[in-house]
This record gives C-alpha cells, sequence and structure tokens, in this order.
C-alpha cells in the first residue's frame, strides 16, 4: 500500500496499476492518476527546484495553474520539458524528470543561492547588465562572463535536441455555441444549447468531463456530484450535434470569434494508434462561446508559504476525493474565507487529522464553525500563519495572534505540528479569454477578484467565471447561458438540486502576511513580496513595469496563481485600492501551447511539390531535379563521374550543335478571353498587341505602376478573342493578380477573362540547328517549314496522334520551337520527339544550360528584372510603345529613372579564366583588403562553351558607356578577385541568324 | 481575422490578399500629370480608424473586395465587390438558410 | 485513341498511395479516396449581366439546372456544375469533348469558355469521415446544411487552389491544379490514415 492512498474513495481505477518511472526511481499508480497524485501518493514531496534560488518545491495545486511541479517528460530521445505534473497523466512506461536541480534533486548545490538572495532580487538581470567594473570586467563584459554560470543556474527545463517525430494537425471547425469548460455550468449550457438543435462543442482541458464537480463531494439530483456529471456528459455524447473534445485547451480567443485550442490526442498513451496524431490545433469558429472556465484558489503570501507539503486547499480536497490520496495525515490550513472548511472536512473524512484552521478572521459565521467541530479542527480565528518550518519537506507552522485592519502580529508565536499546510487566499475567475477577447477586467471588492469585462464579441459567462462560487448558480448561469447562446428561450422545468456545504463567497481582503523571511508571491519565478515592493521604491510602479522587472506572472503558468497578489501587494505599497492600479491584459496563450501543434501539417515534408506533366520521365533518365519556388525542375541530365559544369556544357554545346529539348511546362500560361482582350493587352503591356495577327506570338514587356520593370514572355494570338499569355515561372501569381486586380478594380468596363491554365498546357522548347528537321520527322498535319511556320509563328498538327500547338521563338538563340499538348499527352509527347529526335543528335538539357544559352544571348530573366531595374536599363526601350499608354508609361521617364549613373545591363568575360560567382561586386579599382566602391554587380554566370570562357551578365553603372573596358570583381565574402573585361550583354550571335535561320 | 466575401461567405484572412488603399484614384491612362501618378502610386492614407481597404480572395473566388475595416479594432462595417456589376444572389438562398 | 496520362499514375507512388487499405483500416475504412478523371472540365464565365444566358447555355448542353445563388451547383452523377466564383462556373462531364458541345451555345456575347481538363485534376473523398479529414485542410464549413449537396466552394490549402463540390451526403469532388495533385494526395492520404482509408 502506498503510504498515502486512502483505502477507498477516489475516482481512479485502483485495480489498474500502471508503472512510471521519476528521476529514475520505480513508481506504480492507478489509471486516473496525474504523475503529481501518483507521486504524492508514493509519499514524494519535492518535485523540483525553484527558478532563482533553486528552492525545494512540492506541489502547490492539482491542475493546470500549477506553477512548481513542473517536469521533463521523456519519450525515446524526445524531451519535452516545462510540464506541469498536476496535467500528465500516467501511463505505463512514463519517464519523468524533475528541472533546474544539480547534481540531483535532493541535493541542489546551488541552494546556495537563496543565501544571496539580495544579489538576485526584483531587476537582478537589468542591474546585473549594468554590472560593477572590478578590473578589465567592465560592465557588460562583466555580465557576459557571468552569463554562463547564471543562465545554467537559474532557468527551466532544458529543450531537447532531437527531432520531433511526432505528427501534428490542425482541425477548422465551426459551430453554434463553443462551451468552454465542463464542470457543472458548462455540462448545463452544452445540454441546454444541444437541446435546441444548436452545434455545439464542449471543450474541457483535462482528461473527464466535470470540473469540479469530480471532486467536490457535492451531491447533485440526489447523486454524487461526480456521477451527476459522468451521466450528463454521457448523455451529450448520443448528440448527433455535439462534439465532446476532452484533454482540449482553449487557449486563444480571436477576431470574429475564431478560437483557438490545443487538443492532447496521445500523450496520455504509450504510443500512438496509427495515423494518430499527437497533437490537435483546433481552429474553431464559433457563433456564441459560453465561457465556463471557472476559477483559481488564491495562495496566501506569508513566510515559507513555499516549503514542500504546504498547498492549496481545494488541490489537496481533490487529492483526496478525485484520486483517494491524503496530502498529509497531520494538515494544518490557513485561510481568509470560508471555502477551506469544506476542504477541511473532506479531507477528514478521507482520514487525515486536521490539526488547525488558522484564519485570519476574527468573526466565523455558525456554519463555519460547525464545519469546524466536524472537521474536529482546532480553530484559530483571527490568527495567521507567520513561518513554516522543516526542509525538504513540512514538519510544522508557527502561528500568531493578527489583526486584519492593520495586518498587526501580536502574541507569542506558537509551534503546530502538521506535514501539510492548507492555503486559501479566495478565487479569482478565470478570466483570461474574456481578457484576450478585448476589453478590461472589472474589480469586484466584495469577491476580492477581477470579475469578466463586457463582452466586446459574442460570448456570454456562467459559473465561477463570472463570480457566482457556488455549485447551484453555475448550474442556473450554465443552462441560461447555453439557451441564450443557441438563441432559445427559458424554459419551465426544475433545475438539477444541489446539496452542498455552506459558504460564504467573499473572503477577507487579506493577501499577505508580513513576518521575517521571504514570502513567495510567484512561485514559478521566485518573485517575493519584498521584490514587489522594491520594484515599487525603485519606481516601477505601473503593473506592466512591475511584470517586467521582477517577471512577476512570466514563464509558463502566466502568473495564474500570483497575478492578484502581485497587484494587491503593489496597491498596498502605492496606498492606492487595487482597480486603480490595474491588471494587465492577458495574452494568448492561455498555457502552453506546442510548437509542433502550430506548424501542424506543415512540419515535415508536406510543403507542397509542383510537378510538371513529364517529371517521373526526368527523375527516370537521370536528372538531378532542382527546386524553383515549387516546382520541381531539371537542373541536368548528368551522365556517370560528369561534375554539374560538364554536363551543363555537354548539354548547351550539342544543342547548339544539333539540337536539345527542355521541359518549358513551367512558364506561367494565363488564358485572356473576350473582345476586349486585345485592348486589355495594349494596356497591359509596353507594346502592342492589338496589331498581332492570329497565330503569331509577341514578346512582351510589363512595366509596374512606378515605371520599373514587371515580367516579360511571349504572347501568342490564338483568335481575335483568345490570347494565350506566357509569364515566367517565378512571376506567374503576381502577373495572374496584377491583371486580375486592372480588370477588377481599373478597367470594369473591359470584357476580358484571364484564367491560369499553367497547367493545362505541357511545353517542350526544341531548339539547334537540326530542331526543324525534328519536327519535320515527326509533327503530322502541318507544315513546320519556314513558310508554314516563321519566326514567331503558330500551328496546330499532331505529334503521335496527340493534337499539338508547336510555337517558333527562341530563348536559346537558336532555330528552336515551343510545342504545347494537353498536359495528361505531355509524357507521351515528349518521348515521341525525344524518338524523332535521337537520328539527330538530339539532348536533353536542364535549367544549367537553359540558363547558360540564355547568358550567352543576354536574355533578361528575374535576376535583371529585380524590382529596381527599367527597360531602359535592360536595353529593352525598344519595347516602349509611343503610340499608346500603358501601365507604368506615366512614370517610367521620371528624372531618377532616366538619369545617368544607373545600373546597366551589360556582359562580362572573366579575364584570368575562372570562374565567377553570382552577386560579386564590381569594382574600378582592386582593393582586396578595403573592398569599396562597387560599380555594380553579377546577376548570372555560367561557363560559356559557345566562348570557351567564363562569363557573366552584370548590372554596372553605366555600363553601356563602358563597354570595352577593363574592371575587378571584387567579393571579399568568397575570396574571388580578379579582372574582366565589359561587353555587350548579346555574347554570342548578336544579329539572331541562328534563330532566323 | 475574417473577411466576409458577398461570394463565398465568411472566410479567414489566410485566403485573402491585401491590394492596398481603396482610396486611390487612377489618373486617366494618358494623363500627363505627374503629380496625380505621384499620388496614386505613391501616397497613401494611413487612418486610425475606418479605412477604405481593396482585398482579393485570393485563395476563393479570386474577386476584388472593397473592404472598410477599423484599422484600431479591425472590426470590418462593410465588404462590396469591387465590380459594381456582379449581381450575386445572396448567399442564403442556395444554402436554404442563413 | 492515346490515352491521357494522370499525374497520380500509380508506378511512381508509395504503396501507400495506391489501390488498396491503408492507415488504421482494420475496423473499416472510413474514407474511400479516389480519382474520377472526367473527360471534361470547363470553365464557364459570363459577361456582366449575361449570367443568366449561360446559365441557360448550361441547361442546354447539360441538361442540368443550376440553382439560384453563390456557390449553388448540381450533379447528375455523370455531368456536375457549380458556380466558383461571380459569374462563373465549372462543368465537368464523364465524356472528353464537352468544350465543342458549347461552341455555338455560349456565344462571345454571352462569355467565354476555356478548356481545363488537363489542367485540373479530381479527386473524389467518400465515406463518413470524409467531412473530418477534409476539415484538416480547408477553413470552410463541411457540415451538410452550411455546404449542400451540389454546392461548390473555393478555397485553397497552403499553396494548393482547390474548387470543391459536395456530390453526396459524404461525399466530396475536390479540383486542384494537375502540378500539385500529386501532392495533395500525398497529404490526403496521410491525413485519412486515423480513420483508415481505401484508395479505389
Amino acid at each position: 500500500m502506498s503510504p498515502r492512498r486512502t483505502d477507498a474513495g477516489g475516482r481512479v481505477d485502483r485495480l489498474r496499476t500502471i508503472r512510471f518511472t521519476f528521476d529514475g526511481a520505480p513508481y506504480t499508480g492507478h489509471a486516473g492518476d496525474t504523475l503529481a497524485s501518483a507521486l504524492l501518493a508514493n509519499g514524494v514531496t519535492l518535485f523540483g527546484r525553484s527558478f532563482k534560488y533553486h528552492r525545494p518545491r512540492g506541489v502547490l495545486t492539482a491542475g493546470v495553474e500549477e506553477p512548481n511541479a513542473l517536469v521533463t517528460v521523456l519519450r525515446g530521445e524526445v524531451r519535452e520539458p516545462n510540464i506541469a505534473a498536476t496535467m500528465v497523466e500516467i501511463y505505463d512506461g512514463l519517464t519523468a524528470v524533475s528541472q533546474n536541480r544539480f547534481p540531483s534533486l535532493a541535493w541542489d548545490i546551488n541552494a546556495a543561492n537563496q543565501l544571496g538572495g539580495k544579489l538576485l532580487s526584483a531587476g537582478f538581470y537589468y542591474k546585473t547588465f549594468m554590472g560593477p567594473a572590478i578590473g578589465p570586467l567592465k560592465s557588460t563584459r562583466f555580465w557576459m562572463f557571468c552569463e554562463h554560470f547564471i543562465r545554467r543556474a537559474a532557468g527551466l527545463g532544458r529543450a531537447g535536441t532531437a527531432a520531433d517525430t511526432a505528427r501534428y494537425e490542425r482541425m477548422n471547425a465551426f459551430c453554434d455555441v463553443l462551451v468552454v469548460g465542463s464542470g457543472p455550468a458548462g455540462l448545463m449550457a452544452a445540454r441546454a444549447a444541444a437541446d435546441q438543435g444548436a452545434r455545439v462543442i464542449l471543450s474541457e482541458l483535462e482528461p473527464h468531463f466535470g470540473g469540479s464537480a469530480n471532486w467536490s463531494g457535492e451531491t447533485i439530483d440526489g447523486m454524487p456530484a461526480a456521477d451527476w456529471a459522468a451521466r450528463a456528459a454521457g448523455q451529450l455524447e448520443g448528440y448527433d450535434n455535439v462534439r465532446l473534445l476532452p484533454r482540449t485547451t482553449v487557449w486563444g480567443y480571436y477576431d470574429g470569434n475564431t478560437l483557438a485550442a490545443l487538443e492532447r490526442v496521445t500523450d496520455h498513451k504509450e504510443r500512438p494508434g496509427k495515423g494518430e496524431p499527437r497533437h490537435r490545433y483546433w481552429i474553431i469558429r464559433a457563433k456564441s462561446v459560453v465561457l465556463a472556465t471557472g476559477s483559481f484558489e488564491r495562495p496566501l503570501v506569508f513566510p515559507g508559504n513555499d516549503r514542500p507539503g504546504v498547498m492549496l486547499a481545494h488541490a489537496a480536497e481533490r487529492y483526496a476525493n478525485e484520486y483517494g490520496v491524503l496530502a498529509g495525515n497531520r494538515i494544518a490550513l490557513f485561510t481568509n474565507n470560508d471555502s477551506a472548511y469544506r476542504s477541511a472536512l473532506a479531507l477528514k473524512k478521507a482520514g487525515a487529522a486536521i490539526v488547525a484552521i488558522v484564519d485570519v478572521r476574527t468573526e466565523l459565521s455558525s456554519e463555519m464553525r460547525e464545519l469546524a467541530d466536524e472537521a474536529e479542527a482546532k480553530s484559530l480565528s483571527g490568527h495567521a500563519v507567520v513561518a513554516t518550518e522543516g526542509g525538504k519537506a513540512l514538519s510544522g507552522i508557527k502561528v500568531q495572534r493578527f489583526d486584519m485592519t492593520n495586518g498587526a502580529l501580536a502574541g507569542e508565536a506558537r509551534s503546530i505540528q502538521a506535514d501539510c499546510l492548507l492555503m486559501s487566499g479566495g478565487w479569482s475567475p478565470t478570466i483570461h479569454l474574456a481578457s484576450q477577447a478585448g476589453a478590461k477586467a472589472e474589480w469586484n471588492a466584495a469577491r476580492q477578484a477581477f470579475l469578466p469585462p463586457k463582452p466586446t464579441q459574442q460570448w456570454i459567462g456562467a459559473g465561477a467565471f463570472t463570480g457566482s462560487f457556488s455549485t447551484a448558480e453555475a448550474i442556473a448561469e450554465g443552462r441560461a447561458a447555453g439557451l441564450s447562446a443557441a438563441g432559445g428561450t427559458g424554459t419551465p422545468t426544475a433545475l438539477p438540486v444541489v446539496e452542498a456545504a455552506p459558504g460564504d463567497p467573499d473572503p477577507a481582503p487579506v493577501f499577505e502576511i508580513k513576518a521575517d523571511g521571504k514570502s513567495f508571491v510567484d512561485f514559478q519565478h521566485d518573485v517575493t513580496a519584498e521584490d514587489v515592493r522594491l520594484a515599487h521604491r525603485e519606481g516601477f510602479i505601473s503593473v506592466e513595469h512591475l511584470k517586467r522587472y521582477t517577471t512577476l506572472g512570466m514563464a509558463t503558468d502566466q502568473g495564474k496563481s500570483s497575478n492578484i497578489l502581485g497587484l494587491a501587494i503593489m496597491a498596498e505599497a502605492l496606498g492606492k485600492p487595487i482597480p486603480e492600479v490595474g491588471t494587465t491584459r492577458f495574452r494568448p496563450p492561455f498555457s502552453a501551447v506546442s510548437i509542433g501543434s502550430l506548424a501542424a501539417e506543415r512540419f515535415g515534408d508536406l510543403r507542397p511539390e509542383r510537378l510538371t506533366p513529364m517529371h517521373d520521365w526526368h527523375v527516370a533518365n537521370g536528372a538531378t531535379m532542382y527546386s524553383a519556388g515549387l516546382w520541381y525542375r531539371p537542373m541536368i541530365y548528368g551522365h556517370a563521374g560528369e561534375t554539374i559544369e560538364q554536363a551543363y556544357v555537354r548539354e548547351a554545346k550539342a544543342t547548339r550543335e544539333s539540337a536539345g529539348i527542355v521541359d518549358v511546362s513551367t512558364l506561367g500560361k494565363i488564358a485572356v478571353q473576350g473582345p476586349d482582350a486585345a485592348e486589355f493587352l495594349d494596356r497591359v503591356y509596353t507594346n502592342m498587341f492589338s496589331t498581332l495577327a492570329v497565330g503569331k506570338a509577341r514578346y512582351g514587356l510589363m512595366l509596374r505602376e512606378d515605371g520599373l520593370a514587371f515580367d516579360d514572355g511571349t504572347t501568342w494570338r490564338l483568335g481575335q478573342q483568345d490570347f494565350l499569355m506566357t509569364t515566367t515561372t517565378a512571376n506567374a501569381g503576381k502577373v495572374m493578380q496584377h491583371l486580375e486586380y486592372f480588370l477588377d478594380v481599373v478597367w470594369p468596363e473591359l470584357r476580358v477573362h484571364v484564367t491560369s491554365v499553367t497547367d493545362e498546357w505541357a511545353g517542350a522548347a526544341i531548339g539547334g540547328p537540326k530542331a526543324r528537321a525534328i519536327l519535320a520527322a515527326c509533327v503530322t498535319g502541318t507544315a513546320v517549314d519556314n513558310a508554314a511556320l516563321p519566326f514567331m509563328g503558330i500551328v496546330h498538327g499532331k505529334i503521335s496522334g496527340v493534337p499539338v500547338m508547336i510555337c517558333r521563338l527562341s530563348f536559346s538563340g537558336e532555330m528552336a520551337f515551343e510545342v504545347y499538348s494537353g498536359a495528361g499527352y505531355g509524357t507521351h509527347v515528349w518521348e515521341a520527339l525525344i524518338e524523332a529526335g535521337k537520328p539527330f543528335g538530339l539532348v536533353t538539357y536542364g535549367l544549367e544550360a537553359l540558363g547558360t544559352m540564355r547568358i550567352e544571348k543576354g536574355h533578361v530573366t528575374g535576376a535583371e528584372i529585380d524590382g529596381r531595374t527599367t527597360a531602359r536599363d535592360l536595353h529593352l526601350d525598344w519595347m516602349l510603345s509611343k503610340k499608346k499608354p500603358f501601365i507604368g508609361s506615366a512614370m517610367m521617364d521620371r528624372e531618377g529613372l532616366i538619369a545617368p549613373g544607373r545600373l546597366e545591363l551589360v556582359g562580362l568575360i572573366s579575364l584570368d579564366n575562372q570562374p565567377l560567382n553570382g552577386g560579386a561586386h564590381i569594382v574600378e579599382d582592386l582593393d582586396e583588403a578595403n573592398p569599396h566602391d562597387s560599380i555594380g554587380h553579377i546577376t548570372a554566370c555560367c561557363y560559356s562553351p559557345a566562348l570557351g570562357k567564363y562569363i557573366a551578365l552584370a548590372l554596372v553603372k553605366d555600363g553601356m558607356a563602358r563597354r570595352g573596358t577593363r574592371a575587378h570583381i571584387s567579393d571579399p565574402l568568397r575570396n574571388r578577385f580578379g579582372p574582366v573585361e565589359i561587353v555587350s550583354n548579346h555574347f554570342f550571335d548578336p544579329d539572331g541568324s541562328r534563330m532566323h535561320g | 481575422m475574417l473577411i466576409t466575401c458577398p461570394y463565398c461567405g465568411p472566410r479567414d484572412v489566410i485566403e485573402f490578399t491585401y491590394q492596398g488603399d481603396g482610396n486611390r484614384e487612377r489618373p486617366q491612362p494618358a494623363s500627363q500629370n505627374l503629380d496625380a501618378w505621384n499620388a496614386y502610386v505613391y501616397d497613401r492614407l494611413n487612418p486610425a480608424g475606418d479605412h477604405n481597404e481593396i482585398w482579393q480572395h485570393s485563395g476563393g473566388c479570386r474577386a476584388h473586395l472593397r473592404v472598410v475595416r477599423n484599422t484600431l479594432t479591425h472590426e470590418i462595417s462593410s465588404v462590396a465587390f469591387a465590380r459594381g456589376d456582379h449581381k450575386v444572389a445572396a448567399r442564403h438562398k442556395a444554402e436554404g438558410k442563413t | 485513341m492515346v490515352e491521357r496520362q494522370s499525374p497520380l499514375e500509380p508506378a511512381p507512388l508509395e504503396p501507400e498511395l495506391r489501390t488498396g487499405s491503408h492507415g488504421d483500416f482494420e475496423h473499416g475504412p472510413d474514407v474511400i479516396l479516389s480519382e474520377t478523371r472526367p473527360g471534361s472540365i470547363l470553365q464557364l464565365a459570363a459577361w456582366p449581366g449575361q449570367e443568366k444566358n449561360l446559365i441557360a447555355g448550361i441547361h442546354t448542353v447539360t441538361g442540368l439546372a443550376l440553382p439560384d445563388g453563390a456557390g449553388a451547383g448540381s450533379t447528375d452523377g455523370v455531368r456536375s456544375v457549380f458556380g466558383f466564383a461571380p459569374g462563373k462556373f465549372t462543368v465537368v462531364d464523364e465524356a472528353e469533348g464537352l468544350v465543342s458541345a458549347f461552341a455555338g451555345v455560349v456565344t462571345p456575347a454571352i462569355g467565354t469558355v476555356t478548356d481545363l481538363s488537363h489542367g485540373r485534376t479530381a479527386i473524389r473523398i467518400a465515406g463518413p469521415k470524409a467531412e473530418w479529414v477534409l476539415a484538416k485542410f480547408f477553413a470552410i464549413d463541411f457540415a451538410l446544411p452550411a455546404f449542400p449537396v451540389g454546392a461548390g466552394r473555393s478555397t485553397m490549402h497552403h499553396d494548393v487552389f482547390a474548387q470543391i463540390q459536395r456530390t453526396g451526403a459524404d461525399q466530396f469532388d475536390i479540383y486542384v491544379f494537375r502540378s500539385f495533385a500529386r501532392s495533395f494526395w500525398k497529404a490526403l492520404c496521410h491525413a485519412s490514415e486515423e480513420v483508415g482509408y481505401e484508395v479505389q
């Protein structure tokens, strides 16, 4: 028998034993246990070491707000740090380790930090940045010297380095009513909304629905509250219009009633099911939301309140009632309100001795006195706990008379032996989501709590969330909220009847007992009451400054147990009421969210790949594929033993000597159709398209509105009102949006439709001296000679039984043709062309050879049309029509765009016969030690088989005028310096005799 | 943020592309008034409050929309097709419910 | 007649993307995935004021009546039509050559016809968990009242544009760009693993 497990009671499955380890030691627990409850059952009280002082810490709470008991959970090589032990469901093989301790949890070398508490006080980081000057170690250098040690000593868990192989998914959900929280209020709301026929989602961050009903010990409709909740949840399961989401934390409330939630699908399982994600990131769009998120019990601030064995009162009640675990055998309570008396009685019934109930209030109601009597507890009203005793576990407390009107202590301190001290400092509604949704919380002096603001989005509150702390109120409000959220009206049926212990929901306004010793406000960040006062003395009185200066309320728990306490202490120091000090606005996430879930299906290799119709052929025929945006394109078709350069030089050379073929299916293709299509193209392109004959293509240039070059490509006139525009691969989407914008917003009167047909067509460009002969050998239904198919002509025919459209145009500078077929026939046509080309020495070539031949020809691509260059800079001014306005025409001749000194397109030849590098700067005078005065840069480079030299295209200041002169490349990053000659960008066949044939 | 596309209904902002200030007025194509062009290309209103914006439902029907959005609260008070001539039957007719 | 090649030809695909049952299917697959390979996929677009004439033309050619309203559509199992944008419709036919049937019907005065039979790939997902799996990809409401049978939607999953038509109570036809089809198919299979899926 575990030392702290009760003989009976609780909702764990005592017949199922589960084995797990903590810090390497084996333990057992039961199905339904959390790591916290199972360790407590085993008598473990020490869970971790605190953030700064390395003080021993136990478990403070029983839920998501836990600041102390953070552990690292290991799954194989993957470690997940900073998980609250109160939220870890145990499973066979669970491996958890404690954090922030060295060399071991029980014996921690850095615990000495607490002796130097002054050094690590509020604002420590800021002050240390300004550190003392000790010899050579001045200010920030001193900090840098210390940083390594401090960072090692202070902190939470250590992140892992192993790749997380778990799956994460994103889910989109829509509902009429989202109910957040499944306590009695949430269950009633869900049921009421569902009965109205609304689509309902009920989310619960814990594994079981029911919230406080699972441990309150109350009776609802004549049955234990936990049974009532289980029955209610079971009934909801039977509704088609209800989705139940257990283990799901709603962590963000965004615009448009969009909420974000994290579902922990498999964290409680030994291993996930096939295809099961570890976490689901739910994005829920709800017409309305019922916030039934309950409340958090607050600690009290007094010396030694962080000693292991000191716990929140309801947490111990929950451990006893829900898990069958006693937090102690001799239990004392310290409270400022009535709820602790119910806890005391529950623990008494579970088998503990209640040694004392210390209450700051002098006057107790008769009901509370009766409860104390029933718990056989010594009632010490008008007293306060002023110290705790013991080492890594509590052995006793000291109490003194306390006057809550002025906070004064009086009389002898007396000791009481206890192994557990439960504190209750009142309750704070869990208003985080309402605060995220956009309004400021309101202070309620009676409840001594911030209550939810008036809704600014479509939500309704219910239960403890609204400050209505009794179960009867929760049930009534829950049903009303559910009805209202679903747009229904009240029903006369009776509400479930609650039998509960009496109690006044309003606490005494006492937050802190001032006595000697460290009194913790924020357990997770080791912020003491004195730190808050120090911040005040140093002028950090705004609550936002207080938070940043002291780190109060930061880290994984986000101050769920400490915010109000810090605020109250600051208010007292300022001599102002709490609402005047304000509260911080809560931001998402409510609790920690896995990064994996946010990345969701983007995680891994699921970036979409765009494949051309001939993709598999390329791969099967030795292509090295290269990703260009989302597209995959052949880079080279390498032969065994070839380098990349050898491969592309061979491919380009063979193309110029006989013929080559390249997949150009990725070019953007846009169908431009309608009676005003030609007029539209005249406005979009710098040159004329209305004069283009049907069956002809023309090279076109587009500018942006600001007059800079935008994109280029050929556009084919397939019919009087039917054009096929091609764009560069990279700009296809941008050009499409550009056209759509002008048609929708600027010229809605034009009757033109634009449609992306990039994927409709497979494209193969075949070029070289033998290209025409190859086509002649395989094309039927049309001639391809110069008369039938002149330069920029288009014919329709068939290849191997498949309809094709052939346009004679050239990017390589050779006699070349683009052959388009339906994408589903792409490989068929490609293979037919390859077959027809065999007798002619046809080679396949990839992007590298394509790039090489275009550099040799001096054609521009995105590297030159870089958003900074004009048509003139690129020597494309011959394309700027003077007969018509076009997009960019008004702005293209602005002073700065035609002034001397602009970067202009030129060619470069490497004079030292060494390769050139893309991006390298060009200088007039070489100064390797001190590179300066760049006159331009290289945009594209290659080895030119046609010239037998390393060449490049470059943008050079006043480049045209520099042709024939020498300069240097200066590339200090890659340590490449050397002489170049500046030449025309038309390296090869400048008069185009080859392509015109 | 949700934008209610008049054709597609409410959709997440990730489906939309911001296409700029909706207050801009493009000069006549042949206009040589550089000041007017300059204002059109570069001048943008930056109000704290309601703002006329152009959004494209690029991840949906691809229509351009005139959106009035409050830059302080993200509240969208009106959405309409940029083209005045899209006559689209109200969505609820197609779905038989609101 | 040369057969069209699909981007989902089985040969290059991993076994779990090909015909058969995969994932957690021991209790029966909850979704069935298939490529429907229609012969014709057309985009029809009306000039402003010509929507009714276009809809009449669609009815003439396909026999399908279009209900009024944005995103409305209908299907008879062989031919399908749905609106995907103002004045714009996708028309699908099992048979090839539908574009020529519209030649004299949708005149230049009414609007335009664009043949996308090769450019779009049609993927069908059917079964009790079809809505669940699609909800992983698309931020639209797939519930029957919000998305009735016959209706169409334009949406996207990251960079993948999709037009989706509901062709049955638990059946959806998804039209994606052909170049993205294999990538999307992989993602769809992957997302279906937890419910068990059968590729037909």
